[in-house]
């Protein structure tokens, strides 16, 4: 299992900086909820750690059995191949390829392709609907099932750790649930280490062990569990309307 | 000769033709099709190819078959050299394919001058002993002709176009080129760095000139701008086999070989090139991403 810690991160595009000193820990096989609305940098954040944006300063530490590596100075395809794998925000499939070919891609690394027929038994045991569309091409399917196949491509990679940014985005109610329960269930039987953005805060506080809410590229408030972030005065008012 | 001989020996014919047709096609559909960089160049750099051959052959002795062979690891590094520039001084500054466009023509032209100014405008050939016979045979009482020197072109065109077909649909790589174009951001995440799948890819593409350039001077007398016949050829093909899609690229080269072919027997040589684009632009009527494109009108 696998912690990230996250410490004073400054990134922005160009002149524009976004985060200002922005830290997170992101304990071993935790879900951590990073919520916000729009705007606030959340997605920033999640592509600085996928190595996507490089940031200004600031360290982004992955801590695997001991081992300290530094993230903020990697590439992206050496951060997936330590074990981190994104579900982007908007899903990002390869809308002309088949569901299968997706997931094979996702599965690119070397550590991933030995594995790869028992990740794809376990996507498809995760994600029935899948299966049943295996050779359709991603880019014809619903939103849910594009977002399902986001989430079982990125668990191709047979990752340590999960960033997941918006899954709740474009879905049905009713799939929100089902998405969030799933991502929950992952942390629980795989081990795995998740950081979620999430503007849904009524979802993502179902599964989060605990949460962060950034406004403008400042963590406003940090919770230490998840009974902490259900019972702060500030979600309440603010994101929970009660 | 009958009209049913005349018209299956033209058949037959057409098929080998289709064969080479997909030789001189497919790294053009790897490079337009899958990558969209308007290699307009391709053709002509094929003819480079076979004026390579034409001095391994001339020179050395050696076998055009084999000299294409050898050729086509020299145009993967080739293809390596001319998509790194064209990526440091166009892609990277803006995705438009059209500026794209220009530095293709350009190159076009400067490797048209620099073969007039080393072959000058001469006709060359080369041998080996499948070139200038004919295998004949009859069969259910007609009398075919096939010229070795299109089955050889034929049999080599099909192992590697349908190799590499294979090898694209069914690799880690393969699916990585078919997905680059797609989103090259999403496939970074995926631990794959895009500019190296699209340089590896290119270069692919420009490998199989290599090959290409030794069936072409096996099949027909080269001069320097005989590249410029085949690029409606070319990419009358790639568009009606459907962006994207090899195995529509080979399909297509066949069509078009038939085609080509048949009209040519029956309405001399003249008309082929309209048959083609009457071909394609009725395909394009009915289906606008052709046989096989997989609905990305882009």
């Amino acid at each position: 299992m696998v912690e990230l810690v996250i410490k004073d991160l400054v990134a922005g595009y160009g002149n524009v900086s976004v985060l200002h000193n922005v830290s997170i820990d992101v304990p071993e096989g935790n879900t951590v909820a990073l919520l916000g609305t729009n705007g606030n940098g959340k997605s920033t954040l999640m592509k600085c750690v996928a190595g996507l944006i490089k940031p200004t300063s600031g360290t982004i530490r992955l801590i695997d059995e001991g081992n300290e590596i530094d993230l903020a100075s990697c590439s992206p395809k050496e951060i997936v191949s330590h074990g981190i794998a994104m579900v982007p925000e908007g899903r990002r499939l390869f809308p002309l390829l088949t569901v299968e070919e997706n997931l094979y891609l996702g599965a690119y690394r070397k550590e991933a392709r030995d594995k790869i027929d028992e990740s794809m038994a376990f996507c498809f045991e995760l994600f029935p609907r899948l299966e049943e569309r295996r050779t359709q091409k991603a880019g014809s399917m619903s939103g849910g099932e594009q977002q399902m196949l986001a989430v079982a491509r990125a668990l191709m990679s047979a990752p340590k750790m999960l960033l997941i940014d918006e899954p709740s985005v474009g879905l049905a109610p009713i799939l929100v649930s089902q998405m969030i329960e799933k991502i929950g269930e992952l942390s629980s039987s795989r081990g795995l280490t998740i950081l979620m953005a999430e503007q849904n805060f009524n979802q993502a506080i179902k599964i989060a062990d605990r949460g962060y809410i950034i406004v403008h590229g400042e963590i406003a408030f940090a919770s230490k569990d998840a009974d902490d972030l259900r019972d702060n005065d500030m979600v309440k008012s603010y994101y929970l309307g009660t | 000769m009958e009209f049913t001989e005349l018209l299956l020996n033209a058949i037959v014919a057409g098929i080998l033709l289709g064969g080479f047709f997909a030789a001189l096609s497919i790294g053009l559909s790897i490079c337009f099709g899958l990558l969209d960089t308007v290699n307009i160049a391709h053709p002509t750099i094929i003819v480079g190819a076979a004026f390579c051959t034409f001095l391994l052959n001339d020179l050395l002795g050696i076998d055009p078959i084999l000299a294409g062979l050898i050729l086509t690891p020299v145009f993967f590094i080739l293809g390596l050299a001319i998509y790194s520039m064209y990526y440091q001084f166009f892609e990277k500054q803006s995705a438009e394919a059209l500026r794209g466009l220009a530095f293709f023509f350009g190159l076009l032209f400067i490797a048209e001058v620099l073969m007039i100014m080393a072959f000058g405008v001469d006709h060359r050939l080369v041998s080996a002993p499948y070139i200038g016979n004919s295998f004949t045979t009859a069969l259910a009482g007609m009398e075919f002709s096939i010229p070795y020197r299109l089955l050889a072109a034929f049999v080599v065109a099909s192992a590697m176009t349908v190799g590499l077909q294979v090898y694209l649909s069914k690799s880690f790589f393969g699916r990585a080129t078919s997905a680059v174009h797609q989103d090259g951001m999403a496939l970074s995440l995926m631990g794959v760095d895009p500019v190296m799948v699209k340089r590896i890819a290119f270069a692919l593409g420009l490998a199989t000139c290599g090959l290409a350039g030794a069936l072409m001077i096996i099949v027909i007398p080269i001069e320097p701008a005989v590249g410029r016949f085949f690029i409606g050829n070319v990419f009358a093909i790639v568009v009606l086999g459907g962006l994207g899609s090899i195995s529509g690229t080979l399909v297509a080269a066949f069509i078009l070989g038939i085609a080509e072919s048949v009209v040519s027997t029956f309405f001399g040589p003249s008309w082929a090139p309209a048959v083609s684009f009457a071909i394609l632009l009725g395909v394009l009527a009915f289906k606008p991403t052709g046989l096989f494109g997989s609905g990305d009108t882009r």
